[in-house]
């Protein structure tokens, strides 16, 4: 396995700290090391044709390259040596510029003594890589989006509109999610459901959509590229294809009368109904738990569409990727007793004033009081019901409601000038374009702004009796109005639960889906081929839900356009001969990518290779191609083969963050000791306990694990199972009488190459104060131990915890 | 017109946020609770604003108030804070402080007497109590003057001081209270 070694000076910026010369000649005794050679600069035309050259001349099958940091040249190596005919993953780097030579400027003797650890280190490495093949597999140019609202209707318009078929699929008889119901919107009120009543028949009559209203997502399998989704639609009861939509013929002639859940408990629809005059499909349904199948609806229609015997029919599609739209539902206003919703009929919420002032609506645009239905003279809107509250569990702010309650207002001021308008609010956010300007409007309009938290509602004389405390002048008030309105905070739509367990999406504190990256990735799941738009993941207003669909539909685009996907060859493999299926690896893979079908089986195009299913498995059944345990366990060996200096620690460092602060102290020649041997991982669950044990055994004095800050993980929650692995790892360590604080975690952002370099610091003068590896043992038992640091000779520690 | 500065005492704040808790420097200062509390009418400064003030440091408004004293712990405000803050531990915090400072207010002097005679006689004579209280405060005895009169014209305010059985015991219990 002849192995070329090529070590770069770099300009200066290698050569004029470490010995290059020494490291030249150090490299070329190393075994299986055919070639050595120092380059200029080996990233250049002259040292990429270099290597080229050797390969060809030495039969080269795998490069070193000690030079600047994998992170920053790898892919150029890669390339060099797959021109030559190697296959690009039979290299290796050692990081000895941002990690050795910048970092050590004023220790030039004992950096090129780590540099010579690292390159053996590499070499190491280089000997057990093996060829790997980039697989591609062909996939689905279909796309599935869950949820009719805004943001689901513009994913679902983009995607089609370029090519690719989409299934939107929706709960509710019609979509147009809550938009649809809305009078008119803010900053500019114009009328809701003129903008997006033609968006919805677009979507009814575009080539490349199927629609499936009145129904729902019962199950999905498979990975990015390849999902079975299968569900159900549910029966109407009518022929959506016979049914002219007329409306009235057959509701006039039904008896049965019930409260409209798109009115929100203001209005009556009957048990056969069309949701809205607006509804797409424009087609009746008639609701199962009310109707008691009289058939006079039947008898009715003129064109012969009503089916009482309809049954639901189940589907199931093939799609690429999954955009989950599933948006939001209204906070339960009665959960605050003490504002009386419920109680009091004059308690309404921000929906019910909306479909009061829609000329569509109940009312026909008139805002009553409901217990009289005359006029509301003078109107209270009380901002953050159930946002900003932590004794409902909501403590985020919804976003939307103070612009919908100065929305709302001018409304009502528009239509009756003399009403008297009060807004109890906390603070007014109106952050946005145009929102500021629309809050001065509201003022300008005689609006009456009260910063105070109503703090409960009671009727008295049949009106309406505020307290609160008026929070600018100190005085605790009481005030009586005609109607209040309940501005409604935003929750998750409870529907959704089912298909964010079916899909594995996490969810936030707050309870909304969880993006992949709060702000890098805003519309991406954790699930590869997953994404998410709208107030599924967090209350939005209409625009940034249309921008979410959009950019939801170019993510899915740029996944399946070319009709297959390259898989990065990185992924975990079961042996199957040594699995016992104890599923372990099921519950902790953060993709979703394992299956325990006797035995486990990872799906590689799900698998983003973090490795941390390979660290837990208890019987080792699972290794990865890249990163492999035998890889870690040689550079592991490789690293404490010669211990030139006390403390030596060997350091794994998580690919995205710790890796990168690591680079980044060296980018700003942080300067720090160079006892630490880092060992890159694609993760910090990566790490096996088995090889802290052997780093230990092998005679480093101790083992720092680092990894991308608590909540900040690149897979999602690594750092979480690499925190719970050392908790344990440090109780085995004491119960072999060696001194858990030999084992470190910390963590930092790739941004943070000081917090990197002084945690590193700390660990050296904590294990200063332990002595070297075995100290304590002596202590114990008197001198009678054997010298840990001698390989071989330590006590079995292979038990895994 | 000149601004004034006011003394601030961080150690005061970060002892009423130690026995109050951490999660009274959220407060948004919204009110819930002064609108909530049943006495705050007689309140000055209110629940809300003492909270204020806590978080400022300023200990001498903080604790030279009768609010502390009115509060009568029914924990509405503790209830319905939407920062799951607790103003009713805030209050209690600052009568311990008042307390180990020796600050008195009107209502802490009553309760004073008050323990003074169960401590010697195992119970009260109102006579007796209301005397040695309107020595110290007699503006109090305006206020009260048409209520002592109408529950004296009743039978309802004795006048001698009895003594039980047991007194030690009492004794012993209100001593052990204190501690």
């Amino acid at each position: 396995m002849p192995t070329g070694v090529y070590v770069c000076h770099c300009g200066l910026n290698i050569a004029g700290v470490l010995n290059v010369e020494d490291l030249k000649s150090f490299a070329e005794k190393l075994p299986g090391v055919a070639v050595a050679r120092d380059l200029q600069f080996s990233c250049s035309d002259i040292g990429q044709e270099q290597i080229q050259k050797d390969i060809a001349e030495h039969k080269l099958d795998r490069v070193v390259v000690a030079a600047c940091s994998p992170r920053l040249h790898e892919p150029t190596f890669r390339r060099a040596i797959s021109k030559a005919g190697l296959n690009p993953y039979m290299l290796e780097m050692a990081n000895i510029r941002e990690q050795c030579s910048w970092v050590h400027m004023d220790q030039p003797a004992m950096a090129t003594e780590k540099a010579k650890d690292l390159i053996r280190m590499a070499v190491a490495k280089a000997e057990l890589l093996q060829p790997l093949e980039p697989e591609s597999i062909p996939v689905s140019k279909e796309v599935l989006v869950v949820g009719g609202g805004v943001a689901g209707i513009a994913a679902a318009l983009d995607l089609a509109d370029a090519g690719l078929h989409v299934f939107l699929v929706e709960r509710r008889p019609t979509i147009g999610g809550y938009m649809a119901l809305l009078t008119d919107v803010f900053p500019t009120n114009d009328c809701s459901i003129c903008v997006l009543g033609p968006k919805m028949s677009e979507v009814y009559n575009h080539p490349n959509i199927t629609l499936y209203t009145y129904s729902e997502v019962l199950g999905v399998e498979g990975s990015v590229g390849n999902f079975t989704v299968s569900g159900v639609r549910r029966a109407r009861y009518v022929d959506e294809k016979l049914c002219k939509g007329c409306i009235n013929e057959c509701a006039s002639a039904c008896p049965v009368e019930v409260s409209s859940e798109y009115d929100f408990g203001i209005g009556k629809r009957k048990a056969i109904y069309v949701p809205y005059p607006q509804a797409v499909p424009l087609a009746a349904c008639i609701d199962p738990k009310a109707c008691i199948g009289c058939s006079r609806c039947a008898e009715a229609c003129p064109a012969d569409a009503v089916r009482l015997e309809q049954e639901a029919q189940d589907f199931k599609i093939n799609v690429g990727a999954i955009i989950v739209a599933t948006g939001w539902q209204p906070f339960d206003a009665a959960r605050k007793e003490e504002y009386g919703f419920g109680r009091y009929r004059d308690v309404i919420t921000t929906l019910q004033m909306e479909r009061m002032l829609n000329a569509s609506g109940p009312t026909k645009g008139e805002v009553v009081r409901p217990s009289t239905g005359e006029i509301a003279g003078s109107i209270a809107f009380l901002q953050c019901v159930g946002s900003r509250d932590a004794t409902v569990g909501n403590c985020y702010c919804s976003r939307i409601c103070c612009m919908a309650s100065l929305k709302n207002a001018q409304l009502v001021k528009e239509k009756y000038p003399d009403t008297d308008i009060t807004i109890y609010y906390m603070d007014i956010r109106a952050c946005g374009e145009g929102y500021e300007e629309f809050y001065i409007r509201a003022q300008k309009l005689g609006i009456n702004f009260v910063r105070s938290r109503v703090s409960s509602i009671q009727e008295e004389e049949g009106r309406i009796s505020l307290i609160y405390e008026d929070t600018q002048n100190g005085e605790i008030r009481r005030a009586k109005h005609d109607l209040a309105v309940l501005s409604v905070g935003l929750e998750p739509d409870s529907n959704a639960e089912v298909l964010g367990n079916l899909l594995g999406l996490s969810r936030r504190p707050d309870r909304f889906f969880e993006i992949a990256h709060p702000k890098m990735r805003p519309v991406e799941a954790h699930i590869d081929g997953v994404f998410i738009a709208g107030c599924a993941s967090g209350p939005k207003e209409i625009p940034i839900s249309i921008a979410q669909g959009s950019a939801a539909a170019a993510k899915a685009l740029k996944l399946l356009h070319r009709g297959f996907l390259e898989l990065e060859p990185t992924s975990a493999y079961v042996d199957p001969d040594k699995c016992i299926q104890c599923k372990l690896c099921v519950d902790i893979c953060p993709k979703k990518a394992i299956s325990v079908k006797s035995p486990a089986y990872v799906d590689e195009a799900a698998c983003k290779g973090c490795g941390s299913c390979a660290a837990a498995c208890p019987v080792d059944a699972i290794d990865m191609r890249f990163f492999s345990d035998q890889q870690i366990l040689a550079q592991v060996k490789a690293a404490t083969e010669v211990k030139r200096e006390f403390p030596l620690i060997v350091a794994f460092l998580c690919n995205w963050c710790s890796y990168g602060a690591a680079d980044l102290a060296g980018t700003s020649r942080i300067q720090y000791p160079t006892n630490a041997r880092n060992i890159r991982v694609m993760c910090s669950a990566r790490v096996d306990p088995s090889f802290v044990l052997e780093a230990l055994r092998q005679g480093a004095d101790g083992v720092l694990i680092a990894g991308c800050r608590i909540g900040e993980c690149h897979y999602k929650d690594g750092n979480y199972q690499a925190l719970q692995r050392v908790n344990v790892l440090k109780g085995v360590l004491e119960k072999v009488g060696l001194d858990p604080g030999r084992v470190k975690i910390v963590w930092c952002a790739a941004s943070e190459g000081e917090i990197y370099a002084q945690d590193l610091r700390e660990f050296i003068a904590e294990l200063k104060a332990m002595g070297p590896i075995g100290t304590e043992l002596k202590r114990r038992d008197g001198g009678q131990q054997p010298d840990l640091a001698q390989p071989g000779n330590g006590p079995e520690e292979g038990e895994k915890p | 017109m000149s601004a004034v500065t006011a003394a601030k005492d961080m150690e005061f704040k970060s002892e009423v946020l130690r026995l109050a808790g951490p999660e009274m420097q959220t407060c948004i200062q919204c009110g819930t609770c002064s609108a909530s509390c049943p006495t705050a009418h007689l309140m000055n400064p209110s629940i809300r604003k003492l909270v204020k003030l806590c978080l400022e440091g300023r200990k001498k408004e903080a604790l030279h108030n009768e609010t502390l004293w009115l509060c009568t712990s029914c924990l509405l405000c503790t209830v319905r804070c939407p920062r799951g803050i607790r103003p009713k531990a805030v209050v209690s915090a600052l009568k311990d402080i008042a307390e180990r400072e020796g600050v008195r207010g009107r209502d802490a002097s009553y309760e004073e007497f008050f323990l003074k005679q169960i401590k010697s006689n195992g119970r009260i004579a109102e006579l007796p109590l209301t005397a040695e209280f309107l020595l110290v405060y007699p503006q109090a005895a305006v206020q009260s003057m048409q209520m002592g009169l109408e529950l004296i014209s009743k039978g309802k305010i004795a006048a001698k001081l009895e003594r039980i059985e047991g007194r030690d015991e009492v004794k012993r219990i209100v001593e052990e209270l204190r501690e």
